[in-house]
C-alpha cells in the first residue's frame, strides 16, 4: 500500500474499487427513486384532486394506456440482455450491440413519441399548452424516461466500446459490468412504474 | 478493504500529460467556453421566436443558462474523464496525478482538481462569499426594516431581497460545514488518501459554482417576487428572474446528488484499517447522515423545480388549477425536501461541535451511541413531518393531528443532542478558546430555536404564528444560532490544519461576541415583533411593530459587524498568522497527525486504528 | 471495621444519592438551574400576553395558554441544560496550554435513561395537549356550524374582499357580531394568500378554485386586524384591512347600513 499510494490512491485494488464504484451508483439510484417517487406522486395526487374537474378535461385527447408499455419495452430488453451478457460472457458481444440498440430504437421511440403528443391543445392566440394535468404529467413522465434511455445508452455504448480496448483492467471491467447491471435493471424498473401510473388516465 | 495489488505495469506506454488535453483548461477556459454556450443558445434561440411571449422569454433564459453550466463543465475539463471512459482510453496515472494538482501551487485552486483538499479550501472560498452576499442582503432587508414607512427599497426590490438573501443563505447553509470540513478534513479524519470519486468531487465543486453567477443573474432579470420558498402559482407568474431561481435549484441539486453520494461511499468503504463503525468521529458520522439524508431529499425539489419551468416554458399545468393543477402539489414535494434539508443543515453543525467538545474539555463525547440516536432519529423522523409546514394550507386538516405527533416527537432525539453536550461539560473545566465559545452558543441557541419549534409543532398555537415573525425568529435560531455557529466553530477548530495558522485570537472573540450578542437581540425582537402579529416578508409595517423591528435592526448592525471581523481574522491569519504545531488543541482524531501542508495521499503509511478517538480524561475515583 | 469498608465499597443507593446532591458544583448547577427555571417561568407567564394582542376568541384565548404553558413546562429543561452549561463555563480554563484531563466519564445509562424518559414524558404531554385543543376545536366548529354566521372570503393581489351570504352584503371590512361562532369560506382570485384575522387568532391559506374553512368563536368585543400570511407579490405587505367584534346591535346596524346603499359596502 506504501508504495501503492505513491502513485495515487486510485491504486486500491480492483475489488475495492469496483465495489466501491457499484455502492456509488446505487446511491445515485436512491437520488433517482426519490425523482421517480416524486413524479409518482404528482401524478396520482393531481389525479385524486381533480382540481377544477380539469385532470382529463373534455374533448382532450388521451394516449392509449399501452403508450406507456412501449416505451418501457427498451429499457426492459436492455436490461435482460444485459443481465444475460453478464451470466454468459461467451455471449457478451452480441448481448452488448443488443442492450445498445434497444436503448437506441426505445429512446427514438421515446422521442417521438413526445414530439407528437395528442393532448395540446391551442389558446385564443394559437399559443400551444398542455390541456389537463394529465397532460403535464404524461409530459414529465416521458421526459425521464428519455432522461433514462440517454445515460443509458452513453453507459452501453462505453461498454460496448471498451470491451475492444486489451489494456483495461479485466476484473475491475467485470464489476463495471455489474454496476451497469445495476442502472440498466433500475431504469427498466423506473420505466415500468412509470407505464403503470400512465395506466390510471 | 483490501490492500496492495495492481501496481502500475511500467510496460504500459503513457502519453506526457504534459501534451494532454486537460493542462491547458482551467477555469478561464471554462469561463469562456460558458459564455460562448451562454450567448449562442441565446441568440440562437431567440431567432426566430415571439418574444413578446413570456413563455418563450422563459425558455431562452432557462436554456441560456443550462448552456452556461454545461459550456463551463466543457471547458475546465470536467467531462475528459467521462469521454476518455466511453471510449475505452481510461486517464492515466500520470493524467491523474496531474488532475490531483501535484505541485501546481496555486493555480489547482482554478482548475479542475481532484485532491479532497484542494476541493475543501474551494468550498470554504465559495461558502464564505454565499454568506457574505447573502448577509449583505440580510442587512438591507433589516435597513428597510428599521423604520415603519419602507424607506429604503421599493416593495419590488424588498420581494427580491427576501427571497435571495433566503436562497442564497440556504445553499451556504447546507456546504458550510460539508463542504470545507467533509472535504478537506473528513477524508483525514478515517484515514483514507482521498474520496472515492475524486474526479466527481471536483465536479460536485464545480457545478455549484456554475449556479452561482446563473443566481445572480435573478437580479438583473428583475429579482424573484415569491420568496425561497417559491410557491406556486406565484411562481408560475413571476418575471424572468424566476427562471435563475428554477436553474440555480437544479444545478445545486445534481452538485447536492453527487457531492452525497461522494462522501457516503468514502465513507462506507474508505476507512483505514481497524476504524470499525463504533471508532469513527462523531463528526464523520453527522456528516454522512445529513449528506445520505440529502439524496433521497433533494430530488423531489428538483423535481417541483421542473414541474415550474415546464408551466413557465411549455404551458402545462402543474400548478394552475384552471387546468387541474394545485399550489399543494408544490407545496408537498418542496417541503418533502425542504424539511429534511434543515436536518442536513443542522446535522453537521451540531456534530462538529460534538467533536470539538471533548478535546476542550479533555472528557470523552458523553454516550456516543445517544448521539448517533439522536442524529439517526432526526434523520429518520425528517421525512415524516413535512406537513407542519402547511398546518394552514387547509390542505388535508384530517392530518394535522398525525403531523403534529410526528413533529413533536423529533424534541426526543434532538433532546439527546443537548445531553451528550452538556454530559460532556459536566465536570468538565473546558479550555475556553474559540471553537469552545462556539459549544456554549450553541447550546443557547439552539435551546430557543427547539423550544419555540415546539410551540409552532403545535397546531392551535401555529393558527397564529405561522406565516409570522416569529417563525423567522424559530428557523434563524437553528439555522444560523445552531448550523452557522457550529460551522464557526469547525472553522476556528480546523483552521490550523487547512491553513498552517492559527486563527487569530483577538479578531475571534471580538467577532464571537458582537455576532452572539448581535444575533441574540436581532431575533428576540422579532419574536416579539411576531407574537405582536407580524406577519414575515412584509416591506412594511404598522407604527405598533416599530419598537421591535428597531431592536432588530440594531441587532443586525452588530452581526454585521461581527462578521466583517471575522472576515478580517480569517484573511489576516491565513495570510500572516501565527504558525500552527501539527496538533495544536492536542486532539486524538487522525487529521492531528498529519503535518501542514497535507502530503497528496494524506498518510506517508495508512494509519491503523485500534480505539475510538474520544480517549480523554483520567479515570473517576 | 469490616462493616465500614462494605459500606464505603458499595454504598447504598440513597447515600449515593446523599453524597452527590452534598458536592459543590452539583449544588451550585442546581441552584443554577432553579434560577434559570424561575426567570423562564416568570417571563412565559408576563412575556406573551404582554406581547400578544387582546385576546377575542376562544381560539385565541387557547394559543396564547398553550405559549404560556409550553414555557413553564419546558422551563426546568431548559433550567437544566443551562445550569449545567453555566456551571461548566464559570470554572473554565484559560492559557495557551490543555487544561489538565478532566473525569473519564464515557456514558451513564441511567442518567441516558432518566433523560430520555423525561423528554419522551414532556412530549407526550405537548401531544396530549395539543390533540385536546384541535379536537376541542373541530367539534365546537361541528357543533357551531348551523348557527354559525358564513362570511365568503376572497383573497386577490392586494385585497380582501368578504360577502356575508345570509346578509347578501359585500363589505372591504370584517365586522362581526360577539358570542356567535362565524365560519369562513376562503378562496382566491389569483396566487395563494392566507387569510389572518390576527386577533381572531386562526388561519388559512386563501387557494385558487378550491374553498378552505376556518372557524372562530368571538368572546369579547374589539377591533381586528386582517392581514395577508401567505407571500403572494409585490404589495403583499399592504394586503391588509381592518374590522371589529361588535355587539350584535351594532353588527345589525352596520349590515343594514349597507344593505341601505344596495349591499355594497362604499
Amino acid at each position: 500500500m506504501a508504495h501503492d499510494t505513491e502513485f495515487h490512491v486510485h491504486h486500491d485494488s480492483p475489488e475495492a474499487v469496483g465495489r466501491r464504484e457499484r455502492l456509488g451508483v446505487r446511491l445515485l439510484i436512491v437520488a433517482d427513486g426519490s425523482f421517480l417517487f416524486a413524479m409518482i406522486f404528482s401524478w396520482f395526487y393531481l389525479r385524486n384532486l381533480n382540481v377544477n374537474q380539469a385532470w382529463l378535461p373534455k374533448g382532450v385527447h388521451t394516449f392509449s394506456t399501452a403508450s406507456g408499455w412501449v416505451a418501457a419495452i427498451g429499457l426492459i430488453v436492455a436490461a435482460l440482455a444485459h443481465r444475460i451478457g453478464e451470466r454468459n460472457r461467451a455471449a457478451r458481444n452480441l448481448t452488448a450491440i443488443v442492450v445498445l440498440v434497444a436503448l437506441l430504437i426505445g429512446g427514438y421511440y421515446q422521442w417521438h413519441q413526445m414530439a407528437h403528443m395528442p393532448f395540446i391543445a391551442h389558446d385564443d392566440a394559437g399559443r400551444p399548452f398542455y390541456n389537463g394535468a394529465y397532460a403535464s404529467n404524461w409530459v414529465l413522465v416521458a421526459g425521464a424516461n428519455m432522461f433514462h434511455y440517454l445515460i443509458g445508452s452513453f453507459v452501453a455504448l462505453g461498454l460496448l466500446l471498451r470491451a475492444r480496448r486489451v489494456k483495461i483492467d479485466p476484473t475491475l471491467e467485470e464489476w463495471r459490468q455489474r454496476t451497469a447491471g445495476s442502472w440498466f435493471t433500475w431504469i427498466a424498473i423506473s420505466g415500468i412504474l412509470c407505464a403503470i401510473a400512465t395506466s390510471f388516465q | 478493504m483490501t490492500t496492495l495489488s495492481h501496481a502500475p505495469t511500467g510496460a504500459r506506454p503513457v502519453p506526457n500529460p504534459q501534451k494532454s488535453l486537460i493542462t491547458k483548461l482551467n477555469m478561464g477556459t471554462g469561463m469562456v467556453l460558458g459564455i460562448i454556450f451562454c450567448w449562442g443558445t441565446y441568440y440562437a434561440m431567440k431567432a426566430g421566436r415571439d418574444m413578446t411571449d413570456t413563455h418563450n422569454v422563459n425558455k431562452v433564459l432557462l436554456m441560456s443558462m443550462f448552456a452556461w453550466s454545461v459550456g463551463f463543465l466543457i471547458g475546465i475539463g470536467a467531462l475528459i474523464g467521462p469521454f476518455r471512459w466511453l471510449i475505452g482510453k481510461d486517464l492515466t496515472d500520470e493524467e491523474q496525478l496531474y488532475l490531483a494538482g501535484d505541485g501546481q501551487g496555486i493555480k489547482r485552486y482554478f482548475k479542475y482538481c481532484t485532491d479532497h483538499k484542494v476541493v475543501g479550501i474551494q468550498y470554504l472560498v465559495g461558502v464564505m462569499a454565499l454568506l457574505g452576499v447573502g448577509g449583505t442582503m440580510a442587512m438591507m432587508i433589516r435597513t428597510n426594516l428599521a423604520t415603519p414607512g419602507s424607506h429604503f427599497v421599493t416593495p419590488n426590490v424588498y420581494n427580491s431581497l427576501v427571497g435571495l438573501h433566503g436562497i442564497t443563505m440556504i445553499i451556504a447553509l447546507i456546504i458550510v460545514a460539508t463542504g470545507p470540513f467533509g472535504n478537506y478534513i473528513m477524508p483525514i479524519m478515517i484515514g483514507a488518501a482521498d474520496m472515492a470519486f475524486p474526479r466527481l468531487n471536483a465536479l460536485s465543486w464545480w457545478v455549484l459554482f456554475t449556479a452561482i453567477p446563473v443566481l445572480c443573474s435573478a437580479w438583473f432579470l428583475g429579482g424573484i417576487p415569491t420568496g425561497w420558498t417559491a410557491y406556486a402559482p406565484l411562481s408560475d407568474q413571476a418575471g424572468p428572474g424566476m427562471n435563475a431561481f428554477l436553474a440555480t435549484i437544479i444545478i445545486f441539486a445534481v452538485s447536492t446528488a453527487v457531492a452525497g453520494m461522494n462522501v457516503t461511499t468514502t465513507v462506507i468503504a474508505m476507512r483505514a484499517k481497524g476504524m470499525k463503525w463504533n471508532r469513527v468521529p462523531i463528526f464523520v458520522i453527522g456528516a454522512t447522515i445529513s449528506v445520505a439524508l440529502a439524496i433521497p431529499a433533494f430530488p423531489t425539489f428538483m423535481v417541483a423545480m421542473i414541474q415550474t419551468a415546464m408551466d413557465r416554458t411549455i404551458a402545462t399545468g402543474f400548478f394552475d388549477a384552471n387546468v387541474g393543477g394545485s399550489g399543494w402539489l408544490y407545496a408537498n414535494l418542496f417541503w418533502i425536501m425542504g424539511h429534511p434539508e434543515v436536518y442536513v443543515i443542522l446535522i453537521p453543525g451540531v456534530a462538529a461541535l460534538m467533536e470539538i467538545a471533548p478535546v476542550f474539555v479533555r472528557k470523552p463525547l458523553f454516550s456516543y451511541n445517544a448521539a448517533i440516536a439522536g442524529f439517526a432519529g432526526i434523520a429518520g423522523l425528517s421525512i415524516l413531518v413535512w406537513a407542519h409546514h402547511m398546518y394552514m394550507s387547509g390542505w388535508m386538516p384530517s392530518l394535522n393531528g398525525p403531523f403534529m405527533i410526528t413533529t413533536e416527537f423529533i424534541s426526543i432525539p434532538t433532546g439527546l443532542l443537548f445531553l451528550v453536550l452538556i454530559g460532556t461539560l459536566w465536570r468538565g473545566k473546558p479550555w475556553m478558546k474559540l471553537p469552545m465559545l462556539s459549544v456554549y452558543a450553541f447550546i443557547w441557541d439552539f435551546l430557543i430555536g427547539g423550544i419555540t419549534g415546539i410551540y409552532l409543532s403545535d397546531v392551535p398555537a401555529d393558527n397564529y404564528l405561522h406565516g409570522s415573525m416569529y417563525v423567522t425568529a424559530h428557523f434563524h435560531y437553528t439555522l444560523m444560532g445552531a448550523a452557522l455557529t457550529g460551522a464557526i466553530g469547525g472553522l476556528a477548530y480546523w483552521f490550523p490544519k487547512m491553513t498552517g495558522r492559527m486563527l487569530n485570537e483577538r479578531g475571534g472573540y471580538v467577532a464571537f461576541w458582537f455576532i452572539q450578542i448581535g444575533f441574540n437581540v436581532l431575533f428576540l425582537g422579532m419574536f416579539i415583533a411576531g407574537a405582536e402579529g407580524q406577519p414575515r416578508r412584509v416591506a412594511d409595517y404598522a407604527h405598533l411593530f416599530a419598537h421591535a423591528n428597531l431592536i432588530s435592526t440594531i441587532g443586525a448592525y452588530s452581526v454585521g459587524i461581527g462578521m466583517l471581523t471575522l472576515l478580517w481574522a480569517i484573511v489576516h491569519s491565513w495570510r500572516s498568522g501565527k504558525i500552527a504545531p501539527m496538533n495544536p488543541w492536542g486532539a486524538k482524531t487522525l487529521e492531528w497527525t498529519v503535518p501542514y501542508p497535507v502530503p497528496l495521499v494524506n498518510f506517508e503509511t495508512p494509519p491503523i486504528v485500534t480505539s475510538d478517538p474520544y480517549g480523554y480524561g483520567r479515570s473517576a475515583k | 471495621m469490616a462493616d465500614l469498608d462494605h459500606e464505603e465499597l458499595t454504598p447504598t443507593p440513597g447515600a449515593r444519592v446523599g453524597k452527590f446532591i452534598n458536592r459543590g458544583d452539583v449544588r451550585q448547577t442546581m441552584l443554577l438551574g432553579l434560577l434559570f427555571t424561575i426567570v423562564f417561568v416568570v417571563l412565559g407567564r408576563w412575556v406573551y400576553p404582554h406581547w400578544m394582542p387582546t385576546v377575542l376568541t376562544k381560539q385565541m384565548q387557547a394559543n396564547e395558554d398553550i405559549m404560556i404553558w409550553f414555557t413553564v413546562i419546558s422551563a426546568p429543561i431548559a433550567g437544566v441544560v443551562l445550569a449545567i452549561a453555566m456551571q461548566s463555563f464559570l470554572h473554565m480554563h484559560r492559557g495557551d496550554t490543555p487544561p489538565e484531563e478532566g473525569i473519564a466519564i464515557r456514558t451513564n445509562t441511567p442518567v441516558v435513561i432518566i433523560w430520555s424518559a423525561a423528554s419522551v414524558v414532556f412530549t407526550i404531554v405537548a401531544i396530549v395537549w395539543g390533540l385536546v385543543a384541535l379536537n376541542t376545536d373541530s367539534i365546537a366548529a361541528a357543533t357551531d356550524a348551523p348557527k354559525s354566521l358564513i362570511v365568503d372570503v376572497t383573497g386577490s393581489q392586494w385585497a380582501w374582499s368578504f360577502y356575508y351570504p345570509a346578509q347578501n352584503i359585500h363589505t372591504h371590512e370584517l365586522n362581526i357580531p360577539v358570542n356567535q361562532p362565524v365560519t369562513f369560506n376562503v378562496i382566491s382570485a389569483d396566487v395563494n394568500h392566507s387569510f389572518w384575522p390576527v386577533q381572531l387568532g386562526v388561519k388559512v391559506d386563501a387557494n385558487r378554485l378550491v374553498t378552505t374553512v376556518v372557524h372562530a368563536d368571538p368572546s369579547a368585543t374589539g377591533p381586528i386586524d386582517v392581514k395577508c400570511a401567505e407571500l403572494c407579490g409585490l404589495y403583499h405587505a399592504y394586503m391588509e384591512t381592518s374590522g371589529a367584534v361588535q355587539t350584535p346591535a351594532d353588527f345589525t346596524n352596520w349590515v343594514s347600513s349597507i344593505q341601505a346603499t344596495g349591499g355594497v359596502q362604499q
